[in-house]
């Protein structure tokens, strides 16, 4: 398992878990990211903060947050 | 069912930039502001329409993507929602997104409230070959009518107003899915506690499960004693199950999901590039800055050769009509000069907004939000505190209210601070007049150098009180980005128009009494009319102020008076200037008649004076708003000493190294 500030871009990955502050982590559950739910990695910036593809939606998420969520690879089979 | 006079109340309730707005002006005739990034909306909005002889009333609300409260938006439609006025809830779903947006559909359902499905942006899906199983769909969502709309093409609003009316007395089903067998049993529980304390409740179902979530604001509303039910917060199980069944019902009714890729990542690409990102940023506004003040400035040449005309006309009139020489003096070098000057900048704001609108109606300014994330994080604010301070070129009062979307009421504040450095619309006359007076060919770029410098103070602001503030915020930044796409002639004609009207509503009023004002405090002193306006009562007073602007080069009491007048709206320095020195009875150019009092007034006084236009207390307005959005008088009048300590100091500064090479 990795953080999101650690994948590689453009592979997709499944969210495992989300380390952060309860009120951050409602937000983006209820924006759909929750365990399970696939992700990919669109472009990362030095300073931490990402585009990541989710749902079908592109999100912007900072630095604090991708360093935070962990996820893994899916392995295809 | 209650019966409303004056008719019945509709909310139109749905995710962030999913066109509840559009979908509103369409129905209603109305001109609200419309973009394509989340968060244009942050208040709610009433309008009326009338269909088969009833009378509807239209809510617009904040998009939100839960029926939580972490923003206030999101409390601001809650409490919509909830209010028992409402009678159908408007479900917008930008069908191009489904899967996300059915997450808040879920939960509405749960509130057992009437609701019909508006399923926006079809067009987008026939142009991706996407296709919705439209019979399945409502199958699965409670047997809601769905009716697919485009709010852009104004496509299927009959269907949508008749689906509104015929389903008002509808009863929605509460449970649309069930939840795990031990979430259930606890729901039906609370279900018989909440029904035994509050009998005519009608959401009980959805206030169970916000009670099982922990929702600060349910269980201080309902105090109801739960905790041997509730031992802990439920909420993570509940949304994943919720994007369970949403998963499902997308397994069952969208086909074709990803067979076109759009362009927008290839467009990303490039403008959120890690190094090329910030590049593009600051070409893209050089870009419309320089347009605003080359092809605004050609334009505007043009309306001064026809302001001058009319001067003449109506001066020669009056002298005809034999009218008194203070009215004449009143309406040629009074209203007209300062009125009709203001008129003259038209072209320049209007290029800006065109210009503006295009970068909000694109999708680029949620990208601009990630763009900057690296340096705003740098001075302790997210990416998304850069929205509020682009939204400042165009004007303050927007902008500080747009301050809305941050997360903590500090960052919020740390924002409003520094947005009105941002140059606003309203000062661009300022530096076109003076740029104009004394730097010829380099205008445009003097006028540019003005927003540069402010976006620059904002910036060092903003890092000296990230150092003075000890708790350190993190970088939470968190924003959606939509699709890019082709700006839509309509949005941006009203977004220009109402800036336009604003503007020429603001020149009719506000600017059209600071002149007359100004001109009689500059022609009535102690002994009644006088011939010299340096005898005037303003003159007095400003005489007294004066000396203190020396450092900076502006210890001249007409520069007090329109620094002064300026507070009103900062339009007014230039109709203030003009006023105070226009002398077209005697065929003089203004720079001939400042130059006339003040020989040494020069290039480097009119770069200090920009600077401390560009600086100085926000207008009224914006003040006011600071006050209501910051809920603090007290932090109000800091901002206001503060903006006035920093025009004067930068204003100094500039006048000192400038006096050094002009």
């Amino acid at each position: 398992m990795i953080s999101l500030w650690e994948v590689e871009i453009k592979k997709e990955y499944t969210v495992e878990r989300i380390l952060l502050e309860n009120n951050i982590s409602r937000r983006l559950e209820a924006l759909g990211i929750n365990e399970g739910t696939p992700i990919v990695a669109l472009t990362r910036k030095r300073s931490g903060a990402m585009i990541v593809k989710i749902r079908g939606t592109r999100l912007a998420l900072g630095r604090h947050i991708t360093s935070n969520i962990e996820v893994k690879e899916v392995i295809a089979v | 069912m209650r019966e409303h006079a004056n008719g019945f109340h509709v909310a139109f309730v749905g995710n962030p930039n999913c066109g509840k707005t559009t979908l509103f002006n369409a129905i209603t005739g109305s001109k609200l502001k419309v973009a394509n990034w989340p968060g244009v909306t942050v208040e709610k909005k009433e309008g009326t329409v009338e269909f088969e002889n009833e009378k509807l009333i239209l809510i617009d609300t904040p998009g939100i993507y839960s029926l939580s409260t972490y923003t206030i938006e999101e409390k601001v439609t809650r409490n919509c929602v909830l209010d028992d006025d409402i009678e159908v809830i408007v479900n917008v779903v930008d069908a191009s997104n489904l899967e996300r947006n059915l997450y808040l559909t879920l939960q509405l359902l749960e509130l057992g409230k009437p609701i019909v499905m508006a399923l926006n942006m079809m067009d987008v899906i026939e142009e991706r070959g996407m296709e919705i199983d439209l019979h399945r769909l409502p199958e699965m969502l409670c047997d809601i009518p769905i009716v697919p709309v485009s709010a852009i093409k104004k496509r299927g609003l009959d269907i949508l107003l008749h689906a509104i009316i015929h389903h008002k007395e509808a009863v929605t089903l509460g449970q649309v899915f069930s939840y795990s067998e031990e979430l259930e049993d606890k729901i039906s529980k609370l279900e018989v506690i909440m029904a035994a304390k509050y009998p005519n409740h009608s959401s009980a179902r959805w206030h169970s499960i916000k009670l099982l979530e922990d929702d600060e604001e349910v269980s201080e509303e309902h105090p109801v004693d739960v905790s041997r039910i509730v031992d802990r917060s439920y909420s993570r199980q509940i949304i994943q199950a919720k994007y369970g069944y949403v998963e499902e019902v997308i397994r069952e009714c969208l086909f074709n999901k990803s067979s076109k890729e759009a362009r927008t990542d290839k467009i990303d690409a490039v403008l959120t590039h890690p190094l090329f990102g910030v590049p593009c940023f600051l070409i893209i506004m050089a870009l419309v800055f320089l347009l605003t003040f080359t092809l605004g400035d050609w334009i505007k040449g043009f309306l001064e050769i026809f302001l001058e005309w009319f001067q003449g006309v109506v001066g020669n009139l009056l002298t005809f009509l034999n009218a008194a020489e203070w009215l004449k003096g009143l309406i040629v070098d009074g209203i007209i000069a300062g009125v009709g000057g203001i008129l003259t900048f038209l072209p320049n704001i209007i290029i800006l907004f065109i210009a503006l609108a295009i970068l909000e109606d694109s999708g680029y300014m949620s990208r601009v939000a990630y763009v900057m994330d690296g340096i705003m994080s740098k001075l302790g604010l997210s990416g998304k505190a850069f929205l509020p301070m682009v939204l400042g070129f165009g004007c303050t009062v927007p902008a500080v209210m747009a301050t809305r979307a941050l997360e903590t009421p500090k960052d919020r504040r740390r924002t409003m601070l520094v947005t009105p450095f941002m140059s606003c619309s309203a000062r661009l006359p300022i530096y076109v007049l003076f740029s104009g007076l004394f730097f010829g060919k380099f205008a445009a770029l003097v006028s540019f150098s003005m927003y540069v410098l402010g976006i620059l103070i904002a910036l060092l602001t903003a890092f000296i009180t990230n150092l003075l503030d000890r708790e350190k915020g993190k970088n939470n930044l968190l924003i959606e980005l939509p699709e890019y796409k082709r700006p839509n002639l309509r949005s941006i004609r009203v977004y220009v128009w109402n800036k336009v009207k604003d503007y020429l509503t603001k020149a009719g009023t506000t600017i059209f009494i600071a002149s007359i004002v100004v001109w009689f405090a500059l022609n009535i002193g102690p002994k009644g009319f006088v011939n010299e306006p340096v005898e005037s009562f303003a003159a007095y007073l400003a005489r007294f102020i004066a000396p203190v602007l020396k450092p900076c080069g502006l210890n001249m009491w007409e520069v007090v008076v329109a620094l002064f007048a300026g507070v009103s709206a900062k339009e007014v320095v230039v109709t203030s200037f003009t006023v105070l020195f226009s002398d077209a009875v005697n065929n003089m150019s203004l720079l001939e008649s400042i130059q006339a009092v003040y020989p040494s007034f020069g290039g480097a006084n009119a770069l200090s004076l920009m600077v401390f236009c560009l600086l100085y207390t926000p207008c009224l307005a914006t003040i006011a708003t600071i006050k209501k959005e910051s809920e603090s008088l007290k932090f109000t009048i800091f901002a206001m000493i503060f903006q006035v300590a920093t025009a004067f100091a930068f204003s100094a500064l500039v006048y000192n190294i400038a006096r050094l090479y002009i």
